[in-house]
């Protein structure tokens, strides 16, 4: 009696590492298949009405987080808005002069999104517990018009790609996710490179691929640089912007020809975002 | 643990309500920049009270709900927390209840083994990149503290929810009455 019972236990458990692995076999890179899209039909609007109820006891608890945070940034902040002040009379004056330039130019003054996209607003509603991976899921599906590759962005800048859908949500790979890379461009100067991922550290993102023999400096700000080579482009559409050097040491940029980069969008508390949706994916 | 149907349906609501709340609101917060994950250790409860079939059952259910929500390849998820469930069932039938600091102290462990099992499927599957930074050591230690004290109510919780269908449970004593039966 208690062999048999052993032994179905064994069986149950080598069933259950078997279904894991049949499982990962097949469905690794294939997006998302009729058991998840099930699930998350099912799912959606628990899922939405716990985020909304959710939502002030997240503020309360992210309140703390980000007030252990200030009084330690306090004393810097002071500083830099100085700096800041400084600089932002002179922006002012440029902003205005760009603005003739642009409608001298006849572009679109706005500039946020490219001619060809249509931006649909979502919400984050799911986010991936563990520090391995950098997605999220957004109740944007291709009902709303998402569809994989669509670039996804927030009031901030780019946030990352759609890599799965579903009816009802999408599931976005971060910019600050291991696999990731982004063509971009170090503006004003338009030196090239590959934005990528520091597994762990979403609040700092590589360029990567620089040529070390032009350097680039740091404060200047990183776009992506959307490429076009006849019939293959960048996922991304040109000028978004991605973040802001922070660390760019000439010995780097020699050696190891990549730079720090810290996102403009902060990847870690993302509430709102907007996919793209509608562009040419190349 | 002794499955009947409504001792199913507390399981099954225990488990969904877990993965619903860490989607919904766990995975959304930070405190010192990490994001607590509860699912190991409540798979890890689990495993402590019901043996390593209950752990690792549920922690394949709980695995495989999560990475459909997520939209993620299915079994990686599945597998990880299979055989975190399996090890605290172990553990307990091995050595029996954890008493007072056992529970949390083994969810604790269990949560670290279970981050690192994530990052070793991530690797296996070429999704973990060549840049990883050290950092990633501090956040898994965090998630590893947040368990210790998340476990805490969760494992009293879901004893006191799975009471009726747990083996070895001793039974609270009835006082004498005053004709001493």
């Amino acid at each position: 009696m208690y062999r048999k019972q052993v032994r179905r236990r064994r069986a149950i458990l080598a069933l259950l590492i078997l279904g894991s692995f049949a499982l990962l076999t097949i469905t690794y890179g294939q997006g998302s298949n009729g058991l998840q899209r099930g699930v998350s039909t099912i799912f959606s609007p628990l899922q939405s009405g716990a985020d909304r109820a959710l939502k002030p006891a997240r503020d309360l608890v992210n309140w703390f987080d980000k007030t252990f945070d200030a009084r330690g940034e306090n004393s810097k902040l002071h500083g830099e808005v100085e700096t800041l002040r400084r600089e932002v009379a002179g922006a002012h004056s440029a902003l205005a002069e760009n603005t003739q330039l642009r409608k001298m130019l006849e572009l679109d003054e706005s500039g946020a999104i490219p001619s060809g996209y249509k931006p649909v607003t979502g919400r984050v509603i799911a986010r991936s517990p563990t520090v391995w991976f950098a997605d999220v899921t957004v109740d944007v599906g291709s009902g709303g018009g998402a569809e994989v590759g669509d670039p996804v962005v927030n009031g901030d800048g780019l946030v990352g790609t759609v890599t799965a859908v579903t009816g009802s949500s999408s599931q976005v790979e971060l910019i600050a996710n291991g696999p990731s890379a982004v063509a971009a461009k170090v503006v004003p100067s338009g030196i090239q490179g590959v934005i990528r991922a520091e597994v762990g550290e979403p609040g700092t993102l590589i360029l990567d691929f620089l040529d070390s023999a032009k350097h680039v400096h740091k404060g200047q700000e990183v776009v992506t640089s959307g490429w076009r080579a006849e019939e293959i482009s960048s996922g991304y559409p040109p000028n978004i912007p991605v973040g802001e050097i922070t660390k760019a040491s000439i010995l780097q940029q020699e050696a190891q020809q990549q730079v720090r980069v810290r996102p403009f969008a902060d990847l870690r508390n993302l509430e709102m975002v907007q996919v793209l949706t509608g562009g040419s994916r190349g | 643990m002794i499955l009947t149907g409504k001792i199913l349906a507390r399981v099954v609501v225990a488990l969904v309500l877990g993965v619903v709340l860490q989607l919904s609101f766990f995975s959304q917060v930070t405190l010192f920049h990490v994001s607590p994950d509860m699912l190991p250790a409540l798979v890890a409860c689990f495993g402590l009270l019901g043996g390593t079939m209950s752990g690792a059952v549920t922690g394949f259910s709980v695995g495989l709900l999560l990475d459909c929500l997520l939209i993620a390849p299915l079994g990686g998820g599945s597998l990880v927390l299979l055989a975190t469930g399996y090890l605290a069932g172990a553990y307990r039938e091995r050595f029996g209840l954890p008493k007072r600091l056992g529970a949390p102290l083994l969810c604790a462990a269990l949560t670290l083994f279970a981050e690192l099992g994530f990052g070793a499927v991530q690797a296996m599957l070429g999704e973990v990149g060549s840049n990883v930074s050290p950092l990633v050591l501090r956040d898994i230690a965090f998630k590893a503290i947040f368990a210790f004290f998340l476990s805490w109510p969760m494992y009293a919780g879901l004893r006191r929810l799975l009471r009726p269908a747990l083996v070895e449970e001793p039974r609270p004593r009835r006082r004498p009455t005053a004709v001493g039966i």
